[in-house]
């Protein structure tokens, strides 16, 4: 191993080691004589560039072409604003139920049935529905063939790749690895110098090997940190880092990062598109490499702000906050710190609402403003959790979009000190009989089962849902929770001047070097294919050693700051990092192990290379963190030190190229009030209500309609994706999808557990954006509370169409405002989470679909209570009122693809009132099934619940048959009640004002509605798991 | 008499070592924790090779892991009666060093599969299969994505016609092995290859069933460092 110097301060590395003041000799030599955004932008390879003579560097003057030159930001994540809220505050929802009031008048066991409510026009403010009207064609009548071939998505998305064992010679053959613990041949092998194994490359990897590129630098320090002492960091050489450093710069507010997923700029094209009289490696301009000194004496040379997506005003602000031109690196890394996508310009005057009407919660422990927000459950343990997106990517290349997806949001859980535990995914694709669809979601579903199998952690649940406004902007939304003891919270800032600042995991290549800001703000059109290259690359393995190994440093108390590395890279990390700590930060950026050696300094700050981490590190302890990463196989390089200089200094190969005040780039990028208006064709969509749809018109028809609904793409089984995740590994999943919510137990002894919850419905949000947004929290809280949790917290994803189309973003404010105010009214605050913009096809955005996910707190996970109906005799109970509600509804979508009218009534209280019966009935024990109803109604909800329990269902509906059915008014369940607790159960109700209505018994083998309709078990089955592929 | 103690060795990339870890807890043995790294096996009286990818599953399933230092000293005490039970991807290891016959290749279906698998135990005589009896069928979770079982014709008569089958499949073959085959053991009966997971059948608030409980019991009521007999 490489050779550390002792503890002084920070200076350190032997220049005459070997192989690594070769390669720096070598790198010296090269003269950098390009500008890489000079690079034709039309040169973009067809794969990303490799590095062309692996082992040695390249020192001829063409460097392969790169990624186009766009640069920007992708996937930090990132907090959104405001502080924790504290004090004192009301307990989230185990109130208000347990009824003191007398006993309350108990229901008769059998038949009596409240009067349904009437849904007249007078119930709320959707338009009087049109019973009966004629449809202009196509009815149920038709029969219950769901409206899409029940073909199998084509082929798998990705082979699992790599040769067939040798049946006989077994692993005789093929690379041998060596025997210790350094298996990868491509890491260079035993003797080439003091690399750290575990390099990161296999043979199935798709981006060339680059781990043959020659020594990297070793764990440890880099010679060219001498140049440390030289450079303005701070005398103080003490292991002990000062307390208290104030931050120059930083404001009130914290850094207001909130993860835009894939949002970014607007990309202008390229000028050098229109010439088109480049060849591909052709160097246009080359000059030496933009230092501050260079940049101080050609203060008119012209700069490519333009097509880093920065416009004139941006860029005037640069030059007016460094009092001159910004070299090409601290060029690009603002334009990727104030992309869309991580400064959160065009949504942080909205997002702040989720700060200021945060209900105050006590179980709050870390707000908005770091990666994730983190809530106390109980018993010194605290949980994490947040959603992001990873939209974009996964349309360009389905596999690795979604795997990085995964990897992403599981970095993020981790740089909070927590061991991620689960994950869970929202999925949207084009209809499922699209030809695109089937190429993209078994890409997306391979890629998240790929990765998060690979990293051991369960998939507990998630959507999967068709539209044909998701067909070129599929959503990939993934979850991760993770739990820590309180004391073990970490937060992303670098105090301490004199601490060691330390990059750690995979080794920098070019991956997604533009993908942020290409990926991020270009809208889809024919240019799609030039982009893959774009496309991050993952290694779950590299991830799976990061996990453990980061749990070892955390345990022994080795950090003092860490952040994940996702868009922006090291760009996002290290001014992040300084902004949010002793203000000041030196790197040597040429310490960056590199994958590719010919990568510019303006691409390793913008590379998106995953399964990296940053961490801040006492001098003291540099030598254990390291030893822990040398035992996980995990190259780690000190690459720097924190300083309290109020700047951020960046030198290559001597040079000082960057010299900024961090906070301007991490926390001060520009803030917009975009322009809204109503969309102009809304007025005419809420008038179109579903009032004029015929209804089933016999029994014949709502037993077909029944059929039709439990097979169409939406609410059929999706076993098909289900079975490719892995839902037991950690032993801990008490429930997994497909119910209402996945359930995890933290503590063996206790019963201690969590169970999370993610929804939305774009339908509902296009109608309605305000409402749409509030329905989302509505399903996701109600999931949680069926399976008895206490719904705590909230996280959301997002997804929206082009900020700078008003329409969307009048959607956009209407959603979020819906959204803060439902979370006020529920007592749940939102701790994180993550915006997407840009959804769009050419000026065709999505449907504005705010993904949300809520965590709620299991006492004992041994009282939790499942989806199904297991037991021959529990009575059948529906909680809360039905309404005539069909606008949006899975019903108007998939019999008449009708999207038209009002959504559903918001009714908050409604909802708070049903989740404190579920809580306490299943603290009671009073349940044996329990499923909330949403999309497709009372219907759905017992297709699935009979389904699950393997039992059938016989019931006597209340009220129009067809509105009972299919209606999806908010704040409803249906349960099964274990004989001997309805009178109990209708208490709890009558003391919350549940309205609780009995309306049959669990029995036989069909699924039967008294003086209507039977449909045989088998025959519900049939149609429920027709439409995806069961097992291949 | 003491618990006995049952290794379960930590791979770069294992992930159901704790929970291997929990059902010889649950079965009342003690577990111990071994490191891929480490010449030690610590004196163990049996050894588990969890599920998981190990170091990725690059190049194939298992085919790196087989060359871990502890191998070099686990490959010895296997051959010589040391219980050793692999599951998942310890089958795959276990087949990529020689003390199974056989491969695992890549699924039928090309997926990973998750589900809940209804198996039949068809050699009750193993060290890890004692509280079962012949014909006995359970449930317990089978996830994978290499686990289509395979070998040369001569190497899969000798197997069936030895009982060195120890499960197999019921109603439904996950991955495309051959002869539905779900576990193998060696001639001796102290080494056992399993594809599907019992460790995930241990506890019945967080698995199908408890039915994967007996592979587990199974060595404890073998006794203490006693080389099993098929």
């Amino acid at each position: 191993m490489t050779e550390r110097t002792p503890d002084n301060g920070g200076v350190s590395g032997d220049p005459s080691d070997g192989p690594t003041a070769e390669w720096f000799a070598e790198l010296a030599a090269d003269d950098p004589e390009h500008d890489p955004f000079a690079r034709p932008a039309d040169s973009a390879p067809a794969e990303p560039p490799a590095a062309d003579t692996p082992g040695e560097p390249s020192d001829t003057d063409e460097h392969p072409p790169a990624a186009p030159p766009v640069i920007t930001g992708s996937d930090i994540p990132a907090p959104q604003e405001g502080g924790p809220a504290t004090g004192p505050q009301p307990p989230v929802s185990d109130e208000p139920f347990a009824a003191p009031g007398g006993p309350a008048p108990a229901q008769e066991p059998v038949s009596e049935r409240p009067a349904v409510p009437d849904a007249g026009p007078g119930t709320g403010p959707q338009p009087p529905v049109e019973a009966g009207a004629p449809a202009p064609d196509a009815g149920p009548a038709t029969g219950p063939q769901p409206p899409v071939a029940a073909e199998p998505p084509a082929g798998p998305g990705v082979p699992p790749g790599g040769p067939a064992p040798a049946q006989e010679d077994g692993p005789g053959t093929g690379p041998q690895p060596p025997v210790s613990g350094e298996p990868f041949a491509a890491a260079g092998g035993p003797g080439t110098g003091p690399q750290p194994a575990v390099g990161g490359e296999h043979p199935e990897r798709p981006e060339a090997g680059a781990t043959g590129t020659g020594p990297q630098p070793v764990p440890g320090e880099h010679p060219d940190l001498a140049a440390l002492v030289a450079l303005g960091r701070s005398e103080d050489e003490g292991g002990t880092p000062p307390t208290g450093t104030p931050v120059p710069g930083e404001g009130a507010e914290p850094p207001a990062r909130e993860d835009g997923s894939f949002a970014g700029a607007p990309v202008a094209p390229h000028p050098h598109d229109a010439e088109g009289e480049r060849a591909p490696g052709v160097v246009v301009e080359s000059m030496p490499v933009d230092t501050v000194a260079v940049a101080e004496r050609t203060p008119d040379q012209r700069q490519p702000y333009v097509e880093l997506g920065m416009n004139e005003e941006e860029y005037r602000r640069v030059r007016q906050i460094l009092g001159r031109r910004p070299t090409s690196a601290e060029l690009a890394i603002y334009s990727v710190m104030w992309s869309e996508h991580c400064s959160y310009k065009s949504s942080k005057v909205h997002l702040r609402q989720f700060a200021e009407k945060a209900p105050q919660s006590e179980a709050l422990l870390v707000g908005m403003g770091e990666n994730a927000g983190v809530v106390d459950v109980g018993r010194g343990l605290a949980v994490t959790f947040k959603v992001e997106s990873h939209n974009h990517p996964s349309y360009v290349e389905p596999y690795q979009g979604a795997a990085t997806g995964v990897g992403g949001i599981v970095r993020d859980i981790l740089s909070m000190g927590a061991r991620p535990i689960a994950v869970m995914d929202s999925l949207r694709f084009g209809p499922a009989d699209a030809p695109d669809t089937q190429r993209v979601l078994p890409g997306v579903v391979a890629g998240i089962s790929g990765y998060g199998n690979s990293l051991g952690l369960p998939n507990i649940g998630g959507e999967t849902v068709f539209d044909p406004c998701y067909e070129k902007n599929p959503l990939v939304n993934a979850l991760c929770i993770g739990v820590m003891r309180h004391e073990d919270i970490k937060r992303a800032h670098a105090p301490g001047p004199g601490n060691k600042v330390i990059l750690f995991g995979a080794a920098t290549g070019p991956d997604g070097i533009g993908g942020a800001s290409v990926l991020a703000s270009a809208t889809f059109d024919e240019e799609s294919q030039a982009k893959r290259p774009s496309v991050q690359v993952g290694d779950p393995f590299m991830e799976k050693l990061l996990i453990e190994c980061c749990m070892e440093l955390y345990r022994e108390d080795l950090v003092v700051g860490i952040q994940d590395l996702g868009a922006a890279g090291v760009s996002c990390a290290t001014t992040e990092l300084a902004a949010a700590g002793a203000g000041g930060m030196h790197i040597v950026l040429d310490a960056v192990p590199l994958r590719d050696p010919t990568l510019r300094p303006e691409e390793i700050l913008m590379s998106e290379s995953q399964e990296r981490m940053m961490a801040v590190v006492e001098p003291a302890k540099v030598d254990r963190f390291l030893e822990i990463c040398a035992k996980w196989e995990i190259p780690a390089t000190v690459i720097g030190e924190v300083t309290d200089t109020g700047r951020l200094v960046m030198t290559w190969r001597g040079e000082v190229i960057v010299d900024i005040p961090p906070g301007t780039a991490a926390d001060e990028g520009p803030v917009y009030e975009r322009p809204q208006e109503p969309p102009a064709d809304l007025a005419a969509l809420q008038a179109d209500t579903p009032g004029r749809l015929a209804r089933p018109a016999n029994a014949e028809d709502l037993r077909n309609t029944v059929l039709w609904l439990a097979a169409s793409p939406n609410l059929s089984a999706k076993t098909w994706v289900t079975s490719q995740y892995d839902r037991y590994v950690l032993g801990n999943t008490v429930l997994a999808m497909p119910e209402d919510a996945g359930v995890l137990r933290l503590d063996e002894e206790s019963g201690l557990g969590v169970a999370v919850s993610l929804d939305g419905n774009g339908r509902y949000t296009r109608l309605d954006p305000y409402s749409g947004a509030q329905l989302a929290l509505s399903e996701a809280y109600r999931n949680v509370a069926m399976t008895g949790a206490r719904p705590l917290a909230v996280t959301n994803c997002l997804n929206f169409g082009s900020p700078e189309d008003p329409g969307v973003m009048w959607q956009f404010a209407q959603a979020t405002r819906g959204l803060a105010d439902a979370c006020q009214a529920l007592g749940v605050p939102v701790t994180g989470g993550n915006v997407s913009f840009y959804n769009q096809t050419d000026d065709k955005p999505i449907n504005p679909t705010p993904v949300v996910g809520v965590l709620g707190v299991h006492d004992d996970v041994r009282r939790r209570v499942t989806i199904g109906f297991p037991a021959e005799g529990h009575r059948v109970v529906l909680l809360g009122e039905t309404r005539e509600e069909f606008g949006g509804s899975e019903w108007a979508h998939v019999v008449y693809g009708h999207l038209g009218g009002l959504p559903p009534l918001v009714d908050l209280a409604a909802e708070r009132a049903l989740a404190a019966v579920m809580v306490s009935a299943a603290h009671e024990g009073l349940l044996s099934g329990a499923h909330d109803l949403s999309d497709g109604g009372l219907s759905q909800a017992l297709v699935e619940s009979c389904l699950r329990g393997g039992l059938g269902v016989r019931v006597t509906l209340p009220g129009d048959p067809f509105v009972a059915l299919f209606s999806e008014s908010v704040a409803r369940a249906v349960v099964a009640v274990r004989p001997g607790s309805e009178a109990r159960l209708a208490q709890l109700c009558e003391a919350a004002g549940v309205p609780a209505t009995q309306i049959g018994v669990v029995g036989g083998d069909s699924f039967t509605v008294e003086g209507l309709f039977s449909i045989p078990l088998h025959e519900l089955r049939e149609a429920h798991e027709r439409l995806l592929p069961s097992y291949a | 008499m003491n618990a006995a103690r049952v290794g379960v060795i930590t791979f770069p990339g294992s992930l159901d070592d704790r929970d291997a870890a929990r059902a010889v807890r649950l079965a009342g043995a003690e577990p111990v924790s071994l490191w891929h790294a480490d010449h030690d096996l610590q004196g163990v009286d049996a050894v588990i090779l969890p599920g998981g990818f190990s170091y990725g599953d690059y190049l194939r399933a298992g085919a790196l892991s087989r060359f871990a230092p502890i191998m070099d000293e686990l490959i010895p005490a296997a051959r010589a009666g040391l219980p050793v039970l692999g599951i998942c991807n310890g089958f795959q290891v276990l087949c990529e060093a020689h003390l199974l016959p056989g491969a695992l290749l890549p699924n039928a279906g090309l997926h990973f599969v998750c589900r809940d698998q209804r198996l039949r135990i068809d050699n009750a005589d193993t060290v890890w299969t004692g509280e079962y009896s012949e014909g006995q069928e359970i449930v317990v979770p089978v996830k994978n994505r290499d686990g289509r079982y395979t070998a040369d014709p001569d190497t899969l008569e000798e197997l069936e016609s030895t009982g060195r089958v120890v499960a197999r499949y019921l109603d439904l073959n996950p991955n495309g092995s051959l002869n539905d085959i779900a576990g193998i053991c060696n001639e001796a009966g102290n080494v056992v290859g399993l594809m599907p997971h019992p460790e995930h059948a241990v506890e019945s608030l967080t698995g199908p069933s408890t039915d994967g409980l007996g592979f587990f019991t199974s060595i404890v009521k073998a006794g203490l460092g006693q080389v099993g007999v098929g």
